[in-house]
């Protein structure tokens, strides 16, 4: 799969252009080409009627490109001024005074009294993000690419940034504006470019369509994929969440049934990721209760959700899932080590008995269980993780993004690994991004946005559409 | 490619036995008082202390942490246990065991700060290096303490038979279960995993911070009965006693290939390495070589073994 398939868009001087599409439909990867960071295999970039195969990032910054990334990369410890003027042309000696006159100069354009002297780390987000447009502005930009610039910001903050990007539309800068929040265009955009798997699917004015209009354009596609058959699961409740708030998710309250796999959806930064880490005791529960077999469980630790019966599939395998220098063996015996040993002694027999098992049972490709887990491929690192998950006996499995980086074939294994799990009584919570996983495995799923619960889909509702308007916050 | 790869992991398993033959052989030609069982053993007995030390820096650097402050944590157990025997306050068994025990609760501490303050471990044991100095100070009044006991020196300079160093024996003992816990206890495996990815052994269930904790309580200890058995070998101690040791230990644990960022490394390679520190120290006297040369040999050594330890990283 291509992560950009032959994309044309063109963008006006002084326009405000957005690109929007769903999770992976190649926003990101559109603008990275646009700004030097990757070079597109076919196609051209035309910049003023100069035309060019690939941008150099040097190149880019030279033709007026710049870029505001939702993680703005700043000297954090260093003043606003000196981040404005990193990079630039100075003399050996730098002249401090001339510098912070002209970040004023600069700052006064967009209404903001930030102080010149004042350290990066020092400012909230919203004046972060006016340093780093000031940033572009002195180098004279004249395309500033804008990524997700209000994930982060607060309301009162909001409207201060859509003030500014006016500013830049007023002085003939074309902004092109990638935002999750549908409703924000209509505020500020001109034009809006749709993206979806890839592919070039329409450019409108933004008056000519509405909320509902641009949904159908991101969703529109045929699921192509076919998912294994799976037996429904039955109607013990497992697992209650009632009200659930803490580490910015909002009041959350499902159910999740015995042999059920039960899908999460939302856009990144939905905070998905983030109510499952208080599920898992990995972060602070505020309010509410996690109820488990109608017993309240409060876990603290995630050794604490563990022994409670819960395990948890994490977002990034690479990081939190594996231990990639460590052999297979050692892997999955790793929240199984009390099980494996008797007055600490490790029973190595069992322990390789219990590894092999796995390895057979998930059909774990490798020549030995010695291997390190770093050398195996996506697919099998996910089902060591999985198998380290299960030796633990958990009841409840978290699948947090199960096949993110994963090939289409090992895919597959793990759906039908995930089914069979489920039909041997386990119960499964999904996170995923991926919008045909998510209509094809689950029987229901639950919505985010912002931290809320938008929406509780079972099967018959399931659509593109829907879960997509709700995650939007429509 | 295959053969080749094995040759790397062949100089990666065995770079410090490989350079403690090479040396020994080396200087036994070019020094006739070297291979003698005299020299043999004032090696063995003089490191012993260094070997205790660098087991507890192993532990230390595995579970993902650093020590800074171990050779003041010496002191602070040598000065302590020494002025209360010369004084005849305590008994030997009490002074050993006060010293085993102090040492562990400063190691506590650093692990405890470590933990509180947030802080990389470097950072805040070399706060506390110099805090364990200043009492070390405070207790020695800058003095330098003798007169220890008898049973106290037999320690340290004691036989069997007339022939076997007990303090070497004790080192033995202490390396063989601090390897057994480490590699084949769940205890030990808590400890590679705390120091080799602290977020994946979160959630995998692992209290990483008692790992961490209790990894730096065990080093003090240690540290503890390292302090002693300098003290009752050289038969004296002031605060001056232990200092720098830890840069030591560091030194012989990286040789080995002790990962700087925790999770990786093999006890007996890092107690290889002391020995190869020792030996390279007393061959280089034995032939006469100056102070300075021998500063330039040591490291010129100490990059070729890591040039063959790093074999295995280059041909994998």
């Amino acid at each position: 799969m291509k992560a950009l398939d032959n994309v044309s868009i063109s963008f006006e001087k002084g326009e405000v252009h957005a690109l929007v599409g769903e999770n992976g439909a190649g926003k990101s990867t559109f603008i990275k080409t646009i700004s030097g960071a990757i070079r597109p295999t076919s196609g051209s970039i035309v910049i003023n009627g100069k035309e060019y195969t690939h941008l150099e990032p040097s190149q880019a910054i030279e033709m007026g490109v710049a870029v505001v990334y939702q993680e703005m990369i700043q000297m954090e410890a260093m003043t606003v001024a000196d981040n404005i003027f990193m990079g630039m042309p100075d003399g050996f000696v730098l002249d401090d005074k001339a510098r912070y006159e002209k970040t004023r100069e600069i700052l006064k354009k967009f209404d903001s009294d930030i102080e010149p002297t004042c350290l990066i780390r020092e400012l909230s987000m919203a004046n972060r993000q006016i340093v780093e447009l000031a940033k572009a502005i002195v180098k004279n930009a004249r395309i500033i690419i804008m990524d997700e610039p209000t994930a982060s910001i607060t309301m009162a903050e909001q409207q201060k940034l859509y003030k500014l990007v006016k500013t830049l539309k007023a002085d003939g800068v074309t902004v092109i504006y990638i935002s999750h929040r549908l409703e924000e265009l209509f505020e500020i955009c001109d034009r809006v470019s749709v993206l979806r798997d890839g592919q070039y699917v329409t450019t409108i004015n933004i008056g000519d369509t509405d909320k509902d209009g641009l949904i159908a354009y991101m969703v529109g596609r045929e699921l192509q994929e076919t998912y294994p058959p799976k037996k429904p699961a039955s109607k013990d409740v497992v697992l209650e969440v009632e009200h659930l708030t803490g580490n910015g998710v909002k009041d959350i309250s499902f159910v999740l049934h015995r042999g059920e796999i039960l899908g999460f959806a939302g856009l990144v930064g939905a905070g998905r990721t983030e109510l499952m880490s208080v599920i898992y005791g990995a972060a602070k529960r505020e309010s509410g209760a996690v109820k488990m077999n109608g017993k309240e469980i409060h876990p603290t630790s995630p050794a604490d959700a563990m022994a409670a019966g819960i395990g948890l599939i994490p977002e990034d395998r690479k990081y939190q899932g594996c231990f990639l220098d460590k052999p297979i063996f050692w892997n999955i015996s790793i929240s199984n080590l009390k099980n494996l040993s008797r007055n600490l002694v490790m029973d190595t027999k069992r322990e390789m008995e219990i590894a092999e098992d796995y390895k057979e049972k998930l059909r774990i490709k490798t020549p030995g269980l010695f291997q390190t887990a770093g050398g195996l491929s996506g697919g099998n690192q996910q089902k060591v993780v999985i198998a380290k998950v299960l030796a633990a006996n958990p009841e409840i499995l978290i699948f947090d993004e199960p096949t993110r980086g994963i090939d289409v074939g090992a895919r597959h294994e793990i759906y039908t690994l995930m089914n069979e799990l489920a039909e041997q009584g386990k119960s499964i919570i999904m996170v995923s991004s991926d919008m045909e996983e998510l209509l094809g495995m689950s029987e229901r799923i639950i919505v985010l946005h912002e931290g809320k619960m938008t929406g509780e889909l079972c099967k018959e509702e399931f659509s593109q559409e829907v879960v997509l308007k709700k995650a939007s916050g429509l | 490619m295959q053969n080749k790869k094995s040759i790397g992991r062949f100089f990666a398993d065995w770079s410090m036995v490989i350079l403690l033959i090479a040396l020994i052989v080396i200087f036994s030609v070019m020094s006739p008082s070297f291979l003698t069982s005299l020299n043999i053993s004032n090696i063995l007995v003089q490191n012993v202390h260094v070997a205790v030390c660098t087991t507890a820096v192993f532990i230390i650097m595995v579970s993902g942490g650093c020590d800074l402050s171990i050779g003041y944590q010496v002191s602070v157990a040598a000065v302590l246990c020494t002025k209360l025997l010369s004084l005849g306050l305590v008994s030997v068994p009490v002074a050993v065991v006060l010293a085993i025990v102090v040492c562990a609760l400063l190691g506590s501490f650093n692990g405890i700060m470590t933990l509180v303050l947030r802080s990389n471990a470097m950072i805040v044991t070399l706060g506390t290096m110099a805090i364990f100095q200043g009492i070390s100070y405070l207790i020695s009044g800058s003095k330098t303490f003798h007169n220890l006991p008898k049973p106290f020196m037999y320690i340290g300079q004691g036989k069997i038979g007339g022939v076997v160093p007990i303090n070497v024996i004790i080192m033995i003992a202490i390396v063989a279960i601090a390897i057994f816990l480490l590699t084949k206890t769940s205890l030990g495996r808590k400890v590679y995993a705390a120091g080799d990815n602290p977020e994946a052994a979160r959630l995998a269930g692992l209290d990483v911070a008692r790992i961490k904790v209790l990894s730096f309580t065990v080093a003090g200890a240690l540290v503890g009965i390292s302090a002693i058995l300098l003290a009752s070998r050289s038969g004296s101690a002031d605060s001056g006693t232990g200092a720098g040791i830890e840069f030591t230990g560091i030194t012989a644990c990286v040789l080995s290939g002790v990962a700087l960022k925790g999770g990786e490394g093999t006890l007996w390679k890092a107690i290889v390495a002391v020995y190869v520190l020792g030996v390279l120290a007393n061959g280089m006297q034995l032939i006469n070589l100056g102070t300075y040369p021998q500063y330039i040999a040591k490291g010129a050594i100490m990059l070729f073994s890591l040039y063959l330890s790093n074999r295995e990283a280059q041909t994998a």
